[in-house]
């Protein structure tokens, strides 16, 4: 770059001067807000990325300090000013955060200030780039959202057979989610007639010794009705540790498989499943 | 009117109880003694209570059937829980209520299988 | 639902212990509790009930319907002068009674209700106030 300015060259950007094509460059960026700031952090130039989402007019906002683009708290905690001591000493400064448009709306930025220094290594002032991920950080937020609405969702309880229903539990069982799980087992084991239900583990990442007292508690409740669980999806690292935290579920038919299950469930019923070829 | 409120059914060698919806100590320690006169006089192999219709199942209630089940074992017979509400069996378990030894069935039909059944052994609660 | 509803009922005889039953299933019905929530806290009314015919002979039982930081509930108070719970810490332990075998008794109401504070004095009484709140 410093050989291009001072070797003129007959591309087009020599016609107007290097630095003013540059100048030009910066301004026009409409994606990015580019602006330099003085050694004490108040605006010096402003591009129209700058103006476009952060919403100030150049005449408005040069010569005012960057803590007006924090939010206030921010401000209190002495944000702006911490994040240009990083700059000054390390050279350069990244980081993400709320920030303020001139309309009072919050939205997420990517934010890179740089030092600027000169031959002699004074301070100059700062560049500061902004980028607004809003959407990027709406969408995060969306997904954290929804992670934790599946953890929420409710346990689907289906009738797979005559007398079969089918549980698959997914997440973690707390002792609110275990109560709403035990009244739609029960109340689907009575609507449905059921004698046998099928509890399966297999998308519950840890049982420990809570989990396993609210399972044994809804089988309990199941046999007071007069229906059986048989719990499947007892994986090998579940097994293990039901065994070194000492559970007892002795009494309780369990299986690794939920088609492990289906066998107990149909011996349980007296069924038999046959190839149609041997009926003949 | 406790002891009228309850009828104790002969059905070959069972018998057969419907435990009406809220009733107070004085019926539910009346079905008792009906219940083990009626095994005395007609020699039966097994009880199936009705509970179909009970909307609160406290500790007393627990409690007296439990005693029951017990009493109608030493008298040969076996006993099975029939119909129990799950919004019952919910609160029952949560309460840390049990019903002794008694065999559950989901109604009245599959008790009667349940007993019909297996002789004798079979799952217990 | 504005303004709060509210009674009482005397307990003098072993019948009123099914009228009790009948008065909160009606009290937590009209709030809208459903069907297993109202079992859990008539179960829990005719325990509390039968533990005053019990221990105290007669007592009271107050309902109120609750309204509080956008949530309703249900709270129930039994009050009776009888003769008091004198180790308040072993009576709430699983399976601990003096009584007649109704050992399910105080931590199995606790189960079934979100709130329970007890108050006894040895010959003075004991007061029970349970709460269950309505779920969104």
């Amino acid at each position: 770059m410093k050989k291009a300015t001072n070797t003129p060259s007959k591309s087009p950007a020599t016609v107007l001067g290097s630095e003013e094509s540059f100048r030009l460059l910066v301004e026009g960026i409409k994606d990015y807000a580019i602006i330099m700031l003085d050694p004490t952090g108040h605006v010096a130039s402003w591009n129209a990325g700058a103006a476009r989402f952060k919403g100030y007019r150049a005449e408005e906002i040069i010569g005012k300090h960057l803590s007006c683009f924090y939010p206030t708290e921010a401000v209190q905690q002495g944000l702006p000013e911490q994040e240009l001591k990083t700059a000054a000493k390390e050279g350069g400064f990244e980081n993400e955060g709320w920030r303020v448009r001139k309309d009072g709306k919050r939205f997420w930025a990517n934010v890179i200030i740089s030092a600027l220094r000169d031959k002699d290594g004074s301070l100059r002032g700062f560049s500061k780039v902004t980028r607004d991920l809003t959407e990027r950080k709406q969408a995060e937020e969306q997904i954290q959202q929804q992670s934790k609405e599946i953890m929420e969702l409710s346990t689907p309880v289906m009738q797979v057979w005559q007398g079969v229903v089918v549980a698959p539990l997914i997440g973690s069982l707390d002792s609110q989610r275990t109560q709403q799980f035990m009244e739609r087992l029960l109340n689907r084991i009575v609507e449905t007639n059921s004698p046998v239900a099928l509890v399966d583990i297999m998308g519950v990442p840890t049982v420990d010794t809570q989990t396993a007292q609210h399972l044994i508690e809804t089988i309990s409740a199941v046999r007071l009705l007069g229906a059986q669980v048989v719990l499947t999806g007892v994986r090998p690292a579940i097994a293990q540790t039901l065994v070194h935290l000492g559970i007892d579920l002795t009494g309780i038919m369990t299986r690794s498989s939920l088609s492990g299950g289906l066998q107990v469930a149909l011996d349980i019923l007296n069924l038999k499943v046959v190839r149609k070829d041997d009926s003949r | 009117m406790a002891l009228e409120s309850i009828s104790v059914i002969k059905l070959r060698d069972l018998l057969l109880v419907t435990v009406p919806p809220d009733p107070d100590d004085e019926t539910i320690s009346a079905l008792q003694e009906r219940v083990l006169q009626a095994m005395a006089l007609y020699e039966a192999r097994g009880l199936v209570l009705d509970i179909s219709t009970v909307q609160t199942l406290d500790s007393f209630f627990a409690r007296t059937v439990a005693e029951t089940v017990q009493m109608v074992g030493l008298m040969g017979g076996r006993t099975v829980l029939a119909g129990m509400c799950a919004s019952v069996a919910v609160t029952a378990t949560q309460l840390g209520l049990t019903v002794g030894n008694a065999l559950t069935a989901l109604d009245v039909d599959r008790a009667l299988d349940l007993l019909n059944a297996a002789p004798s052994g079979a799952r217990c609660v | 639902m504005n303004e709060p509803h509210q009674g009482e009922f005397c307990i003098t005889s072993e019948n009123d212990i099914v009228m009790a039953r009948k008065v909160v299933r009606d009290a937590a019905t009209a709030l809208g509790f459903g069907i297993t929530d109202v079992t859990r806290i008539v179960t829990a009314a005719s325990e509390l009930t039968r533990n005053i015919y019990h221990y105290a002979k007669s007592g009271v039982m107050h309902w109120r319907s609750l309204n509080q930081d956008a949530r309703v509930g249900l709270e129930l108070t039994f009050e009776d002068s009888g003769p008091g719970i004198v180790d308040l810490e072993k009576a709430m332990e699983m399976g601990f009674s003096t009584g007649k075998g109704l050992g399910m008794g105080l931590p199995g109401v606790k189960r079934l209700m979100d709130e329970l504070v007890i108050e006894s004095t040895v010959g003075k009484g004991t007061t029970v106030v349970v709460r269950k709140w309505l779920k969104k």
